[in-house]
C-alpha cells in the first residue's frame, strides 16, 4: 500500500504549487489553471484517505469534487471571454474596474 | 502475488507524483500560456495515473476523461480566442500539416496496434486467460468501482443531485456571460 505520508507530502506540494502559481501569475487563464490544480490536490487527498480507511465515501466525494471543478471552469473561461471583450486583456494587473 | 502489486502501485505513485509535480511547477513557470496549457494537461494525466496507484481506478479514468477530454480543450479554445494577439502565439495556431500528419499517422499505428486482433482476426472461441495476477487486480478494481457506485447513489445522493443542478446552472451562467453585448 502506498503510505499515507508520501500522498499527503505530493497532496501538498501540489496544493502549494497551484497558491504560488495564483500568487505571482497575472493572467487570469493560467490562475484557473492553478486553481483546478489544487482540487487535484484536495482529490489526492480524499482518495488517499479512503484508500487507507477503507471506505469508499471518499472516492465519491473525490468525484463530487471533479463535476464541481468542471462547473467551475465553465464559469470562470466565460468570464475571462466577457471581460477580454470588455477591456482587450486578460491580465489581472489591467483589471480594476472597481477602483473608483 | 499481493506483493507483486503493491510495489507496482508504490512505484507508480512515484514516478507519477514526482512527474505531477514536474508538469505543475513548470506549469507556473512557463511564460506563454499555451505550454501553461499544456503541462496542465500532463500534470493532470499524471494524477490520474497516482489515482490509478491508489486504487482508485474509475476516478482516474473519470480524470483522463473530464480533464483532458474536456477542461484542457476549453483552455485551449479560450486561449486561442484570447492570446492570438502575440504573434508568438499565433504561430502556434497557424497550419502546421507536417506535425498534423505525422501525429494522426502516429495515433493510428497506435490504434491498430491495439485493436489489431479484434479488427482483422477471426472471432477467438477460446475465452480471454489473464495471468492470475492481473486477474486479481481487475477483481480488484471492478469491487472498487462497485463499492463507489454505491457510496455515491446510495449515501451521497443529495449531493450528487445538487452537483447536476449546479452544472445546469453553470451551463445557463457561461452561456449568459460569454454571450455578446448586443441581442
Amino acid at each position: 500500500m502506498v503510505s499515507l505520508n508520501a500522498v499527503l507530502l505530493v497532496s501538498f506540494l501540489l496544493f502549494s504549487i497551484g497558491i504560488i502559481g495564483v500568487l505571482i501569475r497575472r493572467n487570469a487563464l493560467v490562475i484557473l489553471m492553478c486553481v483546478e490544480l489544487m482540487l487535484n490536490a484536495a482529490n489526492l487527498n480524499f482518495i488517499a484517505f479512503a484508500r487507507h480507511s477503507g471506505s469508499a465515501s471518499g472516492q465519491a466525494f473525490a468525484l463530487l469534487v471533479m463535476g464541481f471543478a468542471a462547473a467551475e471552469v465553465a464559469v470562470g473561461l466565460a468570464l475571462v471571454v466577457a471581460l477580454y471583450r470588455k477591456r482587450d486583456t486578460v491580465q489581472v494587473d489591467d483589471i480594476n474596474l472597481l477602483k473608483g | 502475488m499481493e506483493h507483486l502489486l503493491e510495489t507496482i502501485g508504490r512505484n507508480m505513485f512515484a514516478i507519477f507524483g514526482v512527474l505531477a509535480l514536474g508538469a505543475a511547477t513548470v506549469m507556473v513557470a512557463s511564460r506563454s500560456a499555451i505550454h501553461s496549457v499544456l503541462a496542465f494537461l500532463f500534470a493532470m494525466l499524471c494524477v490520474a495515473g497516482c489515482f490509478l496507484a491508489l486504487e482508485a481506478e474509475f476516478l482516474g479514468m473519470a480524470q483522463i476523461l473530464v480533464y483532458a477530454g474536456g477542461i484542457v480543450v476549453l483552455f485551449l479554445f479560450v486561449v486561442m480566442l484570447v492570446e492570438m494577439s502575440k504573434k508568438k502565439e499565433k504561430e502556434v495556431f497557424q497550419l502546421q500539416s507536417r506535425y498534423a500528419v505525422a501525429a494522426v499517422l502516429i495515433g493510428a499505428a497506435a490504434f491498430l496496434g491495439v485493436f489489431r486482433k479484434v479488427i482483422f482476426g477471426t472471432a477467438s472461441p477460446e475465452a480471454l486467460v489473464l495471468r492470475p495476477e492481473l486477474a486479481q487486480g481487475l477483481n480488484v478494481a471492478r469491487q472498487n468501482a462497485q463499492a463507489v457506485s454505491r457510496s455515491l447513489f446510495a449515501d451521497y445522493l443529495l449531493p450528487f443531485e445538487i452537483l447536476s443542478v449546479i452544472l445546469l446552472v453553470a451551463l445557463v451562467g457561461a452561456v449568459v456571460l460569454a454571450k455578446t453585448e448586443r441581442v
